[in-house]
C-alpha cells in the first residue's frame, strides 16, 4: 500500500570501522552503488549511504555509518557507535597493522554498542592475494574466539561485499525474530515503520482504538 | 574572468540580511528572506493557492482532526492512569473499519526519546532548587507542547510542524513573561528556562523530526556529500583564501573548526547544533587571524568558511542545516553571533551545491578534468592529512620499537647470564672431573696384583689401548702415535699407556709365553679378578673415563678407515669399524685387510697375542656395530667393558672361537 521512501518496514543502522584506508568507504561505495572508487578521498568523520535491502521478504533500510580511520576524528566517530544494529569490523589483508588493530577496535565496538549489536569482521582487499599479510586461518581463529562473523571481501571486485552487508541484516533480523533485540529499548539500532496495518501488535492495538473513535 | 567571480565569493554584511529588507538575516532555505518574512510570504502564497492544490486531499484531512481531538484526551487519561483500559475495551467493541494511514502515526515513546533520562537529570540539576509549582508549570507545558506536536507529526508537513513549533516558543515565551508562577525569575533565568524548553521538545522529537521520511533531505544530503567527495581537489587558492595550507599551526587550527562542524551531527536540540556551527565559524576567524596576523573582514570569512566545509564534508549537512532553519528558534536565527554565522553556512552550502569553473577562476575544461576524475592532484592538505596520519603511526611504531629494544636488552642480559652460567657449569665439571680423576685415580692399579692391574686397564680401555700400546712397540711406532694419540683424552691415554707399556705389556704379553692357550689362561684368569675383587672401583674408573672418551675418540676413528694414514694403523682401528663401513667400502676394506697382514708379519711373535685381543674385542663389537658411526665406538667401547664385565664366566668357553676366528683369520691371510 506505501509507495516511495516508506516502501521498508524497518531501518537498520550500520557502522563501517577499521584503520585509515582499509577500504571503508569503498566497501560502502560498492554496496551502495555496485561500483569501485579507485582514488576515494579519506574520510574526514563520517558519511553516510543507504539501500534498501529484502530480508525473509521484509524491505529493510540500511542506513551506514563510513567512519574515518584516523586516530584524529576518533571523538567525532564515537558518537556514532551509539545505536548501531551492525558493525562491520574492517581490515587491510595486505597490511598486518591494521589487523593488529582490530583489538582496539572491537574493545570501543564493545564498549559503546549493545549487547545485541552483530559485529562482522571483513577482510578487505583479498584480490590483492599476493600481497597478502594476514592469512585467512589466523583471522577466522580471531573471528571465532570473539563471536564475530567474518569473511574476505574485495571492494574491487565485489567479491563478498554484498554478503557481508546481507548477512548482517539477517543476523539482526534473526535477533528481532527471537526477541533478543528489543526494538522498544533506546539505542537498538533498529527503527520499526510498520508498512501494513496488522503487523505490530501494540500498536496495532491503539490504533485500532483511535479508528473506533473517529466513526 | 576574476570579476564574475568576485560577487559570489564575497559578501558584504547586507548580502546576508533578509530580501524583506527588515534587517535581519536571511538564509538560503528562505528564498533569503529571514523566517519571518519567509513565513509571511508563504502563507500569502498558500491563501492565493486553492485548497485542493494542497499535498492532503480535504477527505483524509477531515477524520484525521478528529482524531488528533480523541488522541489528546486519551493520552491525558493515559498520564493519569486510570479508567484507561475501560476506556479502551469499550471503544473497541464498536469498532467498525480500520482506517491504514494510522498504524503509522503512533509514535513509540520510549524509542522516540532516548535522552528521557539525560534531560531530566539535567533539569533537576538546573532547576532542581526552583520551587515546586514552577517547575511543574514547565514540565505541563513540554509534555503538552510535545504530544501536540507528536500528533501532528506524520499528519502535517514538516513546514507546518515548523510553524506549530515556532507557535509554542512563543506561547511558552509569554507565558514566562506574564504568568505570576514565573514573576521572581530573572531575565537571564528566563530566557534559560525558555532555551531548556525548546531543547527538551526538539530532543525528545529528534528522531521524527530531524531528516523526517516525508521529505527527500536525506537524498538532498546524500548529493551534496558526494558533490564535496567530487570537490577534494579544491584548494585554498582556488578559493582566494589565505589559509595556508602547510603551516602547522593552521592546519591544526583548520582541524578544530573542521571538529567543531563535524559535531553539529551528533548533538540534538537545535541550540546545540547552532552551537557548534559557532563554534567552527570562530575557530575558522582564528585561522584567519593567524594567517593574515590581523583583523578579518567579513570578505574573507565566507572563502575560508567554505574551505572548511569542503573538507569536513559533515554528515548530513543538509538535514542538519534544515532542521536548524525550521525548528530553532527564530530569534536565535534572526540575530546575533549565532544568527549570522549560520547565514555564512547557509551561503557557504549553496555556493558548494552551485559552484562552476568561473567560481573557482578556473576553464571549463579544467574544471571538468577535476569533476570527473580524469585528472588528480596530490593536494597539500590531503598530503597533510596522510603525513598527519603518517606521524601517528610513526609514534605508535616507535613506542613498539622501544618495546622491542627493551625486550632485547633483557634477552641479551639473560643471554649474557645463561653464557655465564654455561661456563661456570663447564668449570663446575671440569673440576669435577678432575676432582673425581683425583679422587679415584687410576692408581688403583698400584693397589692391586699386576695380573689384576693388566686386567683392569685391558676393559677400562678397551683393545684399543691394548693396540696401542702394542703397536708403540712396532716397528711403525711414529705413524701410530700420529693416528692414534687424538683419539684418547690428554690425562687417561698418558696414564693407561704408561701403565700398559710398563705393566700389562711388559710383563704380562711380552713376557708371557706366546702360544695362545697361555694367553687365555691369563686372561681367564684377569677376568676372575676383576668379578670377584675391585668391581666397584672398577666401575667407578669407567664412569671416570667414559665422558671423556665419549668426546674425542670418535672423530679420528671414522676418519681413519677412509684415510690413507688410517689404514695403516688399522691394527688398532680395525675392531672399532663398523661392519657397516667395510660394506659400503669394500676397496678400502681389502686394503685394510692387506695392511694387517704386513703388521703381522712385521711383529710376527708379539702380535698373535694383540690379534687375539683384537678378536675378542670385535665378537664383542659385533652385535653393536649397526649403529651409526659417530656414536658406534664410543658405545662399543663401554658395552664391550660392561659386557666383559657380566659375561666373564663365558670367556673361557669363548676361546674356541678364537681359535676358529685365527683360523678364519689366517685362511684369509
Ligand atoms: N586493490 C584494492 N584496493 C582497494 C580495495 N578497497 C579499497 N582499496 C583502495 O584502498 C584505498 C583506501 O580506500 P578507502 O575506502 O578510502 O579507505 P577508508 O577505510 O575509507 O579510509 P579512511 O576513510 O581514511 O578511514 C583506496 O585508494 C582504494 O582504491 C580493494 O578491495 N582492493
Ligand atoms: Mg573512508
Amino acid at each position: 500500500m506505501s509507495a516511495g521512501p516508506y516502501n521498508y518496514s524497518y531501518i537498520f543502522k550500520y557502522i563501517i570501522i577499521g584503520d585509515m584506508g582499509v577500504g571503508k568507504s569503498c566497501l560502502l561505495h560498492q554496496f551502495t552503488e555496485k561500483k569501485f572508487m579507485a582514488d576515494c578521498p579519506h574520510t574526514i568523520g563520517v558519511e553516510f549511504g543507504t539501500r534498501i535491502i529484502e530480508v525473509s521478504g521484509q524491505k529493510i533500510k540500511l542506513q551506514i555509518w563510513d567512519t574515518a580511520g584516523q586516530e584524529r576524528f576518533r571523538a567525532v566517530t564515537r558518537s556514532y557507535y551509539r545505536g548501531a544494529a551492525g558493525a562491520l569490523m574492517v581490515y587491510d589483508i595486505t597490511r598486518r597493522s591494521t589487523y593488529n588493530h582490530l583489538s582496539s577496535w572491537l574493545t570501543d565496538t564493545r564498549n559503546l554498542t549493545n549487547p545485541s549489536t552483530v559485529i562482522f569482521l571483513i577482510g578487505n582487499k583479498c584480490d590483492l592475494e599476493g600481497q597478502r599479510d594476514v592469512t585467512y586461518e589466523e583471522a577466522s581463529k580471531f573471528a571465532e574466539e570473539n563471536g564475530l562473523l567474518f569473511v574476505e571481501a574485495s571492494a574491487k571486485t565485489g567479491d563478498n561485499v554484498e554478503e557481508a552487508f546481507l548477512e548482517t541484516a539477517k543476523k539482526i533480523y534473526q535477533s528481532i525474530q527471537d526477541g533478543r533485540l528489543d526494538l522498544n529499548a533506546a539505542e537498538s539500532g533498529v527503527q520499526h515503520k510498520p508498512s501494513q496495518p496488522g503487523r505490530t501488535n501494540l500498536n496495532g492495538d491503539q490504533a485500532g482504538v483511535k479508528d473506533n473513535c473517529a466513526c | 574572468m576574476y570579476a564574475t567571480k568576485q560577487p559570489s565569493l564575497r559578501i558584504n554584511q547586507a548580502d546576508l540580511k533578509c530580501k524583506n529588507g527588515c534587517g535581519y538575516y536571511g538564509t538560503a532555505n528562505w528564498n533569503g528572506y529571514c523566517s519571518v518574512c519567509y513565513r509571511n510570504a508563504m502563507e500569502i502564497e498558500r491563501q492565493n493557492r486553492p485548497r485542493s492544490s494542497q499535498a492532503r486531499p480535504e477527505s483524509s484531512k477531515n477524520p484525521v482532526s478528529e482524531f488528533t481531538k480523541f488522541e489528546e484526551k486519551k493520552k491525558q487519561q493515559t498520564d493519569k492512569k486510570t479508567k484507561c483500559l475501560k476506556n479502551l475495551t469499550v471503544f473497541r467493541k464498536s469498532s467498525s473499519a480500520a482506517d491504514y494511514v494510522k498504524p503509522e502515526k503512533h509514535i513509540n515513546r520510549r524509542q522516540v526519546n532516548p535522552d528521557a533520562d539525560k534531560l531530566m537529570t539535567e533539569f533537576l540539576c538546573k532547576y532542581g532548587h526552583f520551587e515546586d509549582n514552577l517547575r511543574k508549570d514547565f514540565l505541563k507545558c513540554v509534555h503538552h507542547f510535545t504530544n501536540q506536536l507528536c500528533r501532528e507529526i506524520n499528519v502535517k508537513p514538516i513546514d507546518e510542524l515548523a510553524e506549530t513549533a515556532q507557535k509554542f516558543y512563543n506561547l511558552y515565551n509569554s507565558r514566562v513573561n506574564s504568568n505570576p508562577l514565573y514573576q521572581n525569575l530573572t531575565p537571564e533565568v528566563k530566557a534559560d528556562l525558555e532555551d531548556f524548553f525548546e531543547k527538551h521538545v526538539m530532543i525528545t522529537l529528534y528522531s521524527w523530526l530531524f531528516c523526517p521520511s516525508s521529505t527527500n533531505d536525506e537524498e538532498k544530503d546524500l548529493s551534496i556529500q558526494d558533490r564535496i567527495r567530487k570537490l577534494t581537489w579544491v584548494n585554498a587558492q582556488h578559493l582566494d583564501c589565505c589559509i595556508s595550507e602547510t603551516s602547522l599551526e593552521v592546519r591544526d587550527l583548520v582541524f578544530t573548526a573542521i571538529t567543531d562542524l563535524l559535531g553539529m551531527d551528533s548533538v540534538k536540540a537545535p541550540q546545540e547544533k547552532l552551537q557548534c556551527v559557532v563554534k567552527c565559524c570562530r575557530s575558522v576567524v582564528e585561522v584567519l587571524q593567524q594567517c593574515q596576523g590581523g583583523p578579518v573582514s567579513a570578505d574573507e570569512f565566507l572563502p575560508a568558511l567554505i574551505f572548511v566545509v569542503l573538507k569536513a564534508n559533515p554528515a548530513r549537512l543538509k538535514s542538519n542545516i534544515l532542521y536548524v532553519t525550521r525548528f530553532c528558534k527564530e530569534a536565535r536565527l534572526m540575530q546575533g553571533e549565532g544568527g549570522y554565522y549560520f547565514t555564512n553556512l547557509c551561503c557557504a552550502v549553496s555556493f558548494i551545491e552551485n559552484l562552476t569553473a568561473e567560481s573557482l577562476n578556473l576553464g571549463e575544461q579544467e574544471f571538468d578534468d577535476y569533476m570527473s576524475g580524469r585528472v588528480t592532484t596530490v593536494s597539500a592538505w590531503d598530503s597533510a592529512l596522510v603525513a598527519c596520519e603518517g606521524m601517528h603511526q610513526l609514534c605508535e611504531h616507535l613506542t613498539l620499537l622501544k618495546a622491542l629494544k627493551e625486550q632485547h636488552v633483557t634477552i641479551q642480559e639473560e643471554k649474557n647470564k645463561l653464557m655465564e652460567d654455561i661456563k661456570e657449569l663447564k668449570n663446575h665439571i671440569k673440576s669435577e672431573v678432575a676432582s673425581i680423576f683425583e679422587r679415584t685415580p687410576l692408581t688403583i692399579k698400584p693397589r692391586k696384583t699386576p695380573l689384576p692391574c693388566q686386567a683392569d686397564s685391558k676393559p677400562s680401555t678397551g683393545s684399543l689401548m691394548a693396540n696401542v700400546a702394542l703397536a708403540m712397540q712396532s716397528a711403525d711406532k711414529s705413524k701410530l702415535n700420529l693416528n692414534i694419540t687424538p683419539c684418547i683424552t690428554a690425562t687417561i691415554p698418558e696414564k693407561v699407556l704408561e701403565s700398559l707399556n710398563s705393566s700389562v705389556f711388559d710383563e704380562c704379553n711380552l713376557e708371557s709365553p706366546e702360544d695362545n692357550t697361555n694367553i687365555n689362561a691369563v686372561l681367564s684368569k684377569v677376568n676372575y679378578e676383576i668379578d670377584f675383587s675391585d668391581l666397584s672401583t672398577d666401575t667407578s674408573t669407567a664412569e671416570g673415563l667414559t665422558p671423556d672418551k665419549r668426546i674425542s675418540p670418535t672423530p679420528s676413528f671414522t676418519a681413519d678407515p677412509f684415510s690413507p694414514i688410517g689404514a695403516n694403523c688399522c691394527v688398532t682401528q680395525e675392531p672399532l669399524i663398523p661392519l657397516s663401513v667395510p660394506l659400503q667400502m669394500p676397496s678400502g676394506k681389502e686394503s685394510e685387510r692387506k695392511q694387517n697382514v704386513s703388521v703381522f708379519e712385521d711383529v710376527t711373535d708379539n702380535q698373535e697375542e694383540e690379534t687375539l685381543l683384537d678378536k675378542l674385542d670385535r665378537v664383542q663389537d659385533t652385535p653393536v656395530t649397526n649403529l651409526p658411526l659417530p656414536l658406534n665406538p664410543t658405545k662399543t667401547e663401554y658395552t664391550g667393558f660392561s659386557k666383559q664385565g657380566s659375561k666373564i664366566p663365558s670367556i673361557p668357553c669363548n676361546t674356541g672361537d678364537f681359535h676358529s676366528l685365527e683360523t678364519s683369520n689366517s685362511k684369509r691371510d
